[in-house]
């Protein structure tokens, strides 16, 4: 535990004044500049920045610089930065991230954490072991996420069945640029949920009833109750190309009639039908809802690299250095789309800032397993 | 093994857990609660992997199947921490918490009638939002503790700084393993792992908040001071972990539930 004296106090009050000055600077820069654009700090800027706050470390704990590495600046910068996001998770499209008082801030952050690093160095005992794992792997984290996010290299590419594609179009800029990676759509397919059969409104296509809605699932031979009916499914369509179509026999429970028809949700050719229970209510089938979407592709790198497998949401695949993600398809052909999309994404910071994830975690175990102080 | 047969499991493991935490208190052997804690946690085990095997995958995937591995790992983490820190009040709470989601599964199964969308169909989901369940458990206790010393006053009760200090720890190790697990499950669903969106940026004020606690003593201020931070800190978390969806800057959001 630090105990500082009252000079210590009084040195806080500059250290204190020094923060307030960058960020009120930060806001000036703000209005004078615009918002702050990431791409200046580009390599290999930021590998100089880098180089620069790694020299910290040698900085003496006792001098002006080294006293900005103070506990007591780190809870002052934790509460603005707090603040900070506050406003960020309050304010709709808030530009906070782009902001020169956030981008400033985070580099506070990054010199107090370093700085902080260097003073325990001085006194290393391996007991530390957590203080070092949680400090040294966050510092990693947040100047790879930070600072390495201006070398992040994002497109969307939309490729169509049986058809190559190698231009992506940059998702902040818009623009279509050819790219190293090309990728070969081989197929495009979906699960889906089965449908659902409901009794709605037709005046106003409310769920029956109302706030409360109660469906059932629609596959051969399932059944269920909605209100005073009980529903059977005699048999189903659902096929590629085809809206899905039930047979259902519905039978009401209090004068014993029955009704028996095609309903189906209709698609982007077809569509749908629904089987009338009265003038205001109707049984109709609600769309299904997709559970797995893949695309089975072969894609090629500049570089030789040729790697065929299946992409799917949760499922990259990593070809050299790019990793490809499942992005969209055509939804308003759904299971039919004869497209696929691609987000590539590469981001060559991606390997420090793991290796900051897993300190982080191996330290956030000794948080757990440690406890507070004695 | 199907949900049916969920019941039978459910009460012969309730029934062990809730005679091996009144062992803990009342009975003088050392071993009587942990042995039938343990029992309780097998039969429990034993369900799941039955399940399992009957499925054909883990049982992961509706929110029933999520909420019989929140109520199976609360205790086996209640039990855990309960060994390292001998916190028997702990262990109660792990199984009552663990009944209620059980009670849940029984009344309102959502075994098949939940559709989970492709981006939580994820290894990480179960681990993801247990590790938070878990962590909101502890910092619940630590603020509960926190308002107790506020409004009693601190004379008589510096045992419990150790307690609240040792919770916030352990409820902070939790809340940042949940945290960057969502960051790795982000990058594989999302193609990044970090995008300050709404809840991530909430996440990141409640972790801070925390992190503004265990730093003040370090800064100089006094235990009963930082304090107050507890109550507010836990404000904001409760704001992350239900109001997110009612915010102007979640409008839009994709990682509402």
């Amino acid at each position: 535990m630090d105990r500082e004296s009252k000079s210590g106090q009084k040195t806080f009050i500059n250290e204190r004044i020094i923060i307030i000055a960058i960020v009120i600077a930060g806001f000036a820069l703000q209005i004078a500049a615009g918002p702050f654009d990431y791409s200046i700090i580009s390599f290999p800027v930021n590998v100089i920045v880098l180089a620069v706050m790694l020299l910290l470390l040698l900085v003496k704990p006792s001098g002006a610089t080294g006293r900005f590495g103070s506990a007591k600046v780190s809870l002052c910068l934790l509460a603005i930065i707090t603040l900070m996001c506050l406003y960020m998770g309050i304010v709709a499209n808030n530009g906070v991230k782009t902001s020169w008082p956030f981008v400033l801030t985070y580099l506070l952050i990054l010199i107090n954490i370093i700085l902080v690093i260097g003073k325990r160095i001085r006194q290393f005992k391996w007991k530390d072991y957590g203080f070092y794992l949680n400090h040294i792997g966050l510092f990693i984290f947040l100047f790879s996420a930070g600072l390495g996010s201006a070398d992040l290299q994002r497109y969307f590419m939309r490729v169509y069945e049986g058809k190559v594609e190698w231009r992506g179009e940059n998702t902040k800029t818009g623009e279509l640029t050819d790219l190293p990676v090309a990728i070969s759509l081989e197929d495009f397919s979906m699960d889906m949920y089965p449908p659902k059969i409901a009794i709605i409104d037709k005046r106003n296509g409310e769920t029956f009833p109302a706030g409360k809605p109660s469906l059932m699932e629609s596959f051969e031979g399932s059944s269920g109750n909605i209100g005073e009916w009980s529903v059977k499914v005699d048999s189903i369509k659902d096929r590629p190309g085809v809206a899905p179509a039930a047979y259902i026999i519905a039978k009401n429970k209090n004068d014993g009639g029955t009704l028996a028809g095609w309903i189906s949700c209709g698609n982007y050719f077809q569509s749908f039908k629904t089987l009338d229970v009265s003038d205001i209510y109707c049984f109709a089938m609600t769309y299904p809802e997709p559970k797995r979407f893949s695309s089975k592709v072969e894609v090629f790198t500049k570089r030789g690299l040729k790697k065929s497998g299946i992409i799917e949401v949760n499922d990259p695949l990593t070809a050299g250095s790019w990793k490809i993600y499942q992005y969209s398809y055509d939804s308003n052909m759904g299971r039919d789309s004869e497209y696929s999309v691609f987000e590539l994404v590469r981001d060559p910071w991606l390997i420090p800032v793991y290796i900051g994830i897993i300190m982080v975690m191996a330290g956030a175990v000794t948080l757990f397993w440690k406890g507070g102080r004695k | 093994m199907n949900w049916n047969e969920f019941i039978f499991f459910a009460l012969i493991s309730i029934v062990f857990w809730y005679t091996g935490v009144l062992a803990l208190y009342k009975s003088k052997s050392k071993w009587l609660g942990d042995a039938l804690i343990i029992t309780g946690l097998l039969v429990f085990a034993g369900f799941i992997v039955a399940l399992w095997q009957s499925l054909g995958h883990p049982p992961m995937k509706t929110m029933g199947e999520t909420r019989l591995l929140y109520s199976f790992f609360l205790v086996l983490v209640g039990y855990v921490t309960y060994r390292r820190w001998r916190y028997k009040w702990l262990m109660a709470y792990s199984v009552a918490v663990s009944t209620v989601f059980i009670i849940i599964n029984l009344i309102k199964p959502e075994i098949h009638t939940t559709n989970l969308m492709p981006a939580l169909q994820s290894i990480w989901f179960v681990p993801h939002v247990t590790v938070y369940i878990l962590s909101y458990a502890m910092l619940g206790a630590a603020t509960i503790g926190a308002v107790i010393v506020l409004y009693k006053g601190t004379e008589k009760r510096m045992g419990y700084f150790e307690l609240i200090d040792n919770l916030v720890y352990i409820g902070l190790g939790f809340l940042i393993a949940g945290m960057l697990m969502g960051a790795v499950w982000a990058k594989e669903a999302w193609g990044d792992y970090w995008t300050w969106d709404p809840k991530e940026v909430w996440a990141f004020i409640t972790a801070a908040s925390y992190m503004l606690y265990i730093h003040a003593p370090k800064a100089g201020i006094s235990g009963k001071k930082s304090l107050w931070i507890l109550p507010l800190a836990f404000i904001l978390l409760l704001i992350t972990w239900l109001g997110v969806s009612y915010l102007p800057a979640a409008q839009g959001s994709i990682h509402v539930y």
